[in-house]
């Protein structure tokens, strides 16, 4: 029984990282750049909402129905313009740094995560703030087992998004587009593939996605931080490393397989070890499988095999 | 270097000299020293402020038996440790100060210890770090408790008052979080509890889901939290979100409306708080003490300036118990040491350890009732 309540505990934190993982892995898979500034694509996601919401709801106790049309477009509007703020962001600075060794933009990014945070910090404050419960925090029990109508709503929008990228990127010729790039870039273009728009979408894509990812974290925790994005996007990172960065399929089980495994660490571990290994080893036990996965599978659990010999390749430091 | 000696020098012999000069030698000096300007001066001036209060009372009065007056010197120490040690220094260097109410923050207060300890001094502080009286002084001593001291009343006030039986511990592996839950681990097993588990989190968690499912399992009658915020809040959260009902326990860190704006107000319902300070309505000596202060200061008392006016009690009451002649650095310290004074401020008899740690607790107990924190105990 708990250990069925542990997994839906897991189902949600795991679909919040697939989200965020899902734009580190299709920034890499196209432009092998590892985008650091990612997580601070989800503290926005959760500063825009939260501000936007504030000016739809109010001082007001109970919603109205056209007040809660308010919020989703409150969500929808703060997710694209976050999307917009990771397009401006590779215009920018990676755009000028792209062709350069890979060490130039992944600076850029480190430096670009900085300034997000600090900008953010110097407006709002360094302050905590309390996020408001965006679906209610009414538990639904279904035989013991309880999850909350937030998770609900993290895991159908999750689930439903990451279906509808696969389909985006299968069917849609920006989708085919971003597909040859990541395939081979120098290819693509070789064949007449203009590369700017594909990879402007990639951004907005993964930044709206990410923003999402903050926007249901900060509805279900209900607290926000301008360091938010740091912690939860160096885990969702390590999901799409865990999964194969580069592959989209790869990020979202690494995100599910992460979440499952820190929850288990957390709340199983303690009571295998009786007592010897406390909750507090969570990051410990999720980053030692991350290591023998690497270990035996290096380029992770769906991802190519690198090292075939690409153009890419040979530009490594 | 040599440059800064010189100026430190330069700087105590001018202040020396400046203080020294039009006094009254019958005076003796007692000094005080907190953060005075910058973001910490709210809790340094309203800290002195009860402290300026004892003193004019008491020289109102007619000052120490045979009509000595006694002066507070203040001091700002910007809330900063190097700036501590000048202070302490030129504090010092004063020959007719005689004792000291320095200073706020630990970490200026550890580092003074030294400076104080070789002048004999007396000193008495309001830091809470357990720190403060455990390096081996002789002369410092607490007019408050010590941050882990609070966690007795919780254990005491779960088994005694509510029948409960059975905890269960999170705390958060930093040495606040860790040292509360271990004080109220001791406590509550002393006192015939049993403790279900102690599970640790990283300070940096916000997602408490797995730790919370076993602890369901377990099915405590409380929960006991060594932690700050917003961890406090965030686990009553999602303890409420996933059905457990066990009473609550925390630290003071609690004790701040975020508490009911990041679990939300009917999560935070019935959450117990520890917290230093009784409010300022809850007994007649407090309500004087807000009155006088209002007229003097024109403004309310903040939740320390109690504790400014107890430290200056402290040392008030004991030198009232000396003969004049008696009175100096050495003797004070003594003299703290033996003390036992009855009825002050907050309602508790005072006298110290040997370390200089107030005998007896200094811990009021809150309910969070509907958007409110209302004192239980």
């Amino acid at each position: 029984m708990e250990l069925i309540q542990q997994t839906v505990n897991a189902l949600s934190i795991g679909a919040i990282y697939a989200l965020i993982a899902l734009g580190y892995t299709m920034v890499y898979g196209v432009l092998k750049l590892l985008n650091f500034a990612h997580g601070e694509m989800f503290m926005l996601g959760a500063f825009f909402s939260y501000w936007l919401i504030a000016q739809v709801v109010g001082s007001s106790e109970t919603l109205s129905f056209l007040q809660f049309v308010g919020i989703g477009l409150s969500i929808l509007f703060s997710c694209l313009l976050v999307g917009l703020v990771a397009m401006l962001l590779e215009r920018i600075v990676y755009r000028p740094l792209r062709g350069k060794p890979r060490l130039s933009p992944l600076l850029g990014a480190l430096g670009m995560s900085i300034v997000l945070q600090n900008v953010v910090q110097i407006s709002v404050g360094p302050g905590i703030f309390a996020y408001p419960t965006l679906f209610g925090s009414t538990r639904i029990e279904i035989g013991g087992i309880g999850i909350n109508r937030t998770a609900i709503v993290i895991i159908g929008l999750s689930v439903a998004l990451m279906a509808a990228l696969q389909v985006f990127l299968q069917r849609s010729r920006t989708g085919v587009r971003i597909r040859a790039l990541a395939e081979d870039h120098e290819i693509a273009r070789l064949i007449g593939i203009e590369i700017n728009k594909p990879i402007a979408a990639i951004f907005f894509i993964g930044g709206a996605l990410g923003a999402l990812g903050g926007v249901l974290y900060a509805a279900n925790y209900g607290v926000m931080q301008f360091s938010m994005g740091t912690i939860v996007g160096l885990k969702a990172f390590t999901a799409a490393v865990l999964g194969g960065i580069g592959s989209v399929p790869g990020a979202v089980l690494g995100g599910f397989l992460l979440g499952l495994l820190e929850t288990f660490a957390a709340g199983l571990l303690p009571k295998l070890t009786g007592g010897l290994i406390g909750t507090e080893y969570r990051d410990v036990v999720a980053f030692a499988v991350l290591i023998v996965v690497l270990i035996f599978r290096p380029s992770g659990l769906l991802g190519r095999p690198e090292g075939t010999g690409e153009a890419s390749d040979k530009k490594d430091f | 270097m040599k440059k800064v000696v010189i100026a430190v020098a330069g700087l105590a012999i001018i202040s020396g000299a400046t203080s020294a000069s039009g006094q009254d030698a019958g005076t003796f000096h007692i000094g005080a020293a907190a953060p005075l300007s910058g973001p910490q001066a709210i809790f340094g001036q309203g800290l002195t402020n009860g402290m300026q209060l004892y003193f004019d009372q008491l020289n109102a009065a007619g000052g120490l038996p045979g009509g000595h007056k006694v002066e507070l010197v203040k001091a700002d120490d910007r809330a900063d440790p190097r700036e501590g040690v000048l202070v302490a220094q030129k504090f010092c260097d004063d020959e007719q100060m005689i004792g000291v109410l320095a200073h706020f923050n630990s970490g200026v207060t550890i580092p003074s210890l030294d400076v104080y300890g070789g002048c004999s001094m007396p000193q008495v502080t309001v830091s809470s770090n357990p720190q403060v009286t455990q390096l081996g002084f002789g002369h410092v001593f607490r007019a408050a408790n010590d941050d882990y001291a609070q966690a007795q009343l919780s254990a005491s006030y779960a088994i005694e008052t509510l029948k409960e039986k059975r905890a269960a511990i999170i705390q958060d592996k930093q040495a606040f979080g860790e040292g509360v839950a271990k004080i109220f681990e001791d406590k509550f097993k002393a006192l015939g509890g049993e403790v279900t588990s102690v599970s640790g989190v990283n300070s940096t968690d916000v997602d408490f889901g797995p730790v919370i499912t076993s602890l369901k399992a377990e099915n405590p009658d409380m929960v006991y939290v060594g932690a700050v915020m917003p961890q406090l809040a965030l686990i009553v959260r999602q303890m409420r979100e996933q059905g457990i009902k066990a009473s609550y326990f925390v630290p003071d860190g609690g004790f701040t409306p975020d508490l009911f704006a990041q679990a939300g107000k009917d999560n935070a319902e019935g959450t117990l708080i520890t917290f230093q300070v009784p409010p300022y309505d809850s007994k007649p000596e407090l309500v004087a003490f807000a009155k006088a202060y209002r007229e003097k200061f024109g403004k309310e008392p903040d939740t320390y300036d109690a504790y400014g006016y107890l430290a200056a009690w402290i040392v008030g009451e004991t030198l009232k118990g000396m003969s004049k002649a008696d009175v100096n650095r050495e003797n004070l310290i003594k003299a703290l040491h033996a003390t036992n004074l009855k009825n002050s401020l907050l309602g508790i008899d005072v006298s110290f350890t040997e370390h200089g740690d107030l005998k007896g607790g200094l811990a009021f107990l809150y309910k969070a009732t509907d958007g409110q924190f209302k004192l239980v105990k």
